[in-house]
């Protein structure tokens, strides 16, 4: 079937290879296009696959479907397994009934190595097949089933929200990252109950794709890192619906970072979405929990182990270290609270404090007395005392009782989100 | 006799009338020019404070760091330092000038001296500046960097590092003004090839053991801190 080209298709053109390009108009329209974006994940590859087809046939044989496998390069031949991976024989008997050609399509994708661009190609890819459903399916699901890829995009082929998120049963002590920093800034700032800012996985509709292509981020930093945060909360700032669906376990299991170049990248996504979205998020109250599809696990995982102490003591002399650059960016009052804390044997900062810091280098951000990189990299040694603190102060906690901390910790956010506005605005 | 005598005293007080009513109207506008010049000075400072203030110049001071190497310093903030600069500047412009209406011989030329020091001055002035920023910025990222690297000694090292570009940019300067030039390079030329050299010495050679114990447990400890971020996400 002819294409026609509409005015994004022919801008975001360009981000798609010729060869790329060609295999797409040969499959034409499409109704649900799922993006593979893959980097070395040869050993789970297929059995992903296999489930997106398997869907495809299954769940969805009246739709026009396409798979897109966007490969950064891979050196242990992904793009290879993703061409040869087959349906099964028990597969095949229940695909019996598609009416449909099963498209996929392989193509390395143009420019900078990293999701971003995976992702940019995928988004383009959607909006020139003119796809009604844009889903991205985590390469390394370890859990991922024809059913949970097709969860994730029937509440989008229903048109129920425009844009979908996975929520994890997760341990409490679990994910530190999320739990103790962007989980409850993006709750109590942006106003909206999402559990899980960041993750690989989401479907959302083509108005929502087609949005995210005309912005201005595939050459700028908020794009660079931590697309999924940004992604997240584009679709809050710009009234798309949002939902959220849950998933069995957080999947990490392609974390090519360290910790300390995580922590970094998600604030530097945490930075430019704030700055972003300043007009939003200002306004916004209250908050808005947001509906949740599929069904809730129940069971969670055992806790991650990790030294925490080891952490604490990295965290205390990198902290001794830079304290002079701190005294620029915190308040007066905090600045001695976090250095006093750290003058105790026990391992301890409070929430209010935590708080108070997280804000602080969101408003210096705004100040501009500091270059974003380098005031991601001064906060840091502060997560790492703090997930330390945490872990050391919960660890004779019931699960319940660690899960009541966290939750207090996003109201305690959320209470003191004056403190971020009024530092904010302080300098118009 | 005493009519020669009368003669001279009179001729010499012809003279001293005739160079005094020549010189009270150059030492009346010399006056002015000088009263005249600290008003304008006076104005000029206050313009350029509120054309600062309104160009929001104490947030790039913040942002290069200059406020903060001011402050350690314990001197003005960046505005007033500027404000103070073209103060003294255009105050000296007059003084100068009215200097040279008094046509005093040893201080002839005097504007035109001044005239061409003034561009050399803001020269200097900018590649000072230029060197507490990049310095500063140096700094900021070097230490960071150390930190987040495990790399030992990090404060030492970025003090080192933004000591040596303020260095340089102090004697670039002083070259610009053209004050004891020699005297100034090769004073840094020796120390710096001193410290460097001594360094090297004490690296290579006395602290071969050292260094590598050193090395062994950075790396160790880089990869000790190289923590996981699964478990954090």
């Amino acid at each position: 079937m002819a294409m026609p080209l509409t005015a994004n298709a022919v801008q975001n053109e360009s981000t798609l290879s010729d060869a790329l390009l060609g295999q797409l108009m040969a499959v034409g329209q499409v109704d649900i296009l799922v993006g593979l974006p893959t980097l070395d994940n040869a050993a789970t590859i297929v059995d992903v696959v296999r489930a997106i087809h398997l869907s495809f046939a299954r769940d969805f044989p009246r739709l026009r479907t396409v798979m897109i496998n966007s490969d950064g390069g891979s050196t242990d031949a992904t793009p290879e397994l993703v061409r040869a991976a087959s349906l099964s024989d028990a597969d095949m008997v229940q695909t019996s009934h598609s009416l449909r050609t099963l498209h996929r399509v392989v193509a390395p994708y143009h420019g900078l190595p990293g999701k971003l661009t995976a992702l940019r190609t995928i988004f383009a890819a959607a909006e020139l097949t003119q796809a009604k459903v844009l889903a991205v399916v985590d390469p390394n699901g370890p859990s991922t089933t024809a059913e949970r890829v097709a969860e994730l995009i029937t509440p989008i082929v229903r048109s129920e929200v425009e844009f979908l998120t996975p929520r994890y049963r997760r341990h409490p002590r679990d994910g530190l990252l999320v739990t103790q920093l962007i989980r409850p800034v993006v709750r109590a700032v942006y106003g909206v109950g999402l559990d899980e800012p960041l993750g690989v996985e989401f479907s959302c509709s083509r108005r929502f794709a087609s949005h995210c292509l005309d912005r201005d981020i595939w050459n700028h930093d908020v794009g660079r890192f931590a697309i999924d945060l940004w992604l997240r909360t584009e679709a809050i700032a710009n009234g798309f619906s949002l939902g959220q669906i849950w998933r069995p376990a957080a999947s990490t299991g392609a974390v090519r970072t360290t910790l300390r170049q995580t922590v970094q990248q998600v604030m530097l996504s945490l930075f430019e979405s704030l700055r972003a979205h300043e007009s939003f998020w200002r306004a916004a109250s209250g908050l808005n929990e947001l509906h949740t599809w599929g069904t809730d696990p129940r069971t969670t995982p055992d806790p991650p182990t990790w030294d925490h102490v080891a952490l604490a003591e990295q965290a205390r002399h990198d902290l001794g270290e830079i304290r002079v650059l701190l005294a620029g960016v915190l308040e007066p009052a905090v600045s001695p609270q976090v250095f006093d804390d750290m003058m105790v044997p026990a391992l301890r900062l409070d929430d209010d404090l935590w708080a108070a810091i997280v804000y602080a280098f969101a408003a210096a951000v705004r100040r501009g007395s500091t270059g974003t990189e380098h005031l991601a990299a001064m906060f840091v040694p502060l997560y790492l005392w703090r997930a330390s603190a945490f872990i050391a102060s919960t660890a004779d906690d019931s699960d319940a009782a660690v899960q009541a901390r966290l939750d207090a910790l996003c109201e305690t956010f959320q209470r003191l989100k004056p403190l971020l506005v009024g530092s904010w605005t302080a300098g118009e | 006799m005493i009519q020669e005598i009368a003669d001279a005293l009179v001729q010499s007080w012809r003279n001293f009338a005739n160079a005094f009513v020549l010189f009270v109207p150059r030492l009346v506008a010399a006056t002015i020019i000088f009263a005249g010049g600290f008003v304008v000075a006076v104005l000029a400072r206050r313009g350029v404070r509120a054309l600062l203030a309104w160009l929001r110049f104490d947030r790039l001071a913040l942002r290069t760091g200059a406020s903060e190497m001011l402050r350690i310093a314990d001197m003005p903030v960046a505005e007033l330092i500027v404000a103070k600069i073209v103060f003294w500047l255009v105050w000296i412009g007059f003084i100068v000038s009215a200097v040279d209406t008094l046509q005093f011989g040893p201080f002839r030329g005097l504007v035109e001296e001044f005239f061409r020091f003034v561009p050399r001055f803001l020269v200097a002035l900018l590649v000072l500046s230029l060197g507490f920023l990049v310095g500063n910025f140096l700094w900021r990222a070097t230490l960071l960097a150390s930190v987040n690297a495990g790399l030992p000694g990090a404060r030492l090292l970025s003090g080192a590092l933004r000591l040596l570009v303020i260095a340089i940019a102090v004697v670039m300067s002083l070259e610009q003004l053209g004050m004891a030039t020699t005297v100034v390079l090769t004073a840094f030329a020796i120390t710096f090839g001193a410290v460097m050299l001594g360094l090297a010495i004490a690296f290579g050679l006395g602290g071969r053991e050292a260094a590598r114990d050193l090395l062994e447990r950075h790396f160790k400890r880089r990869k000790d801190r190289d923590t996981d971020a699964a478990p954090h996400l």
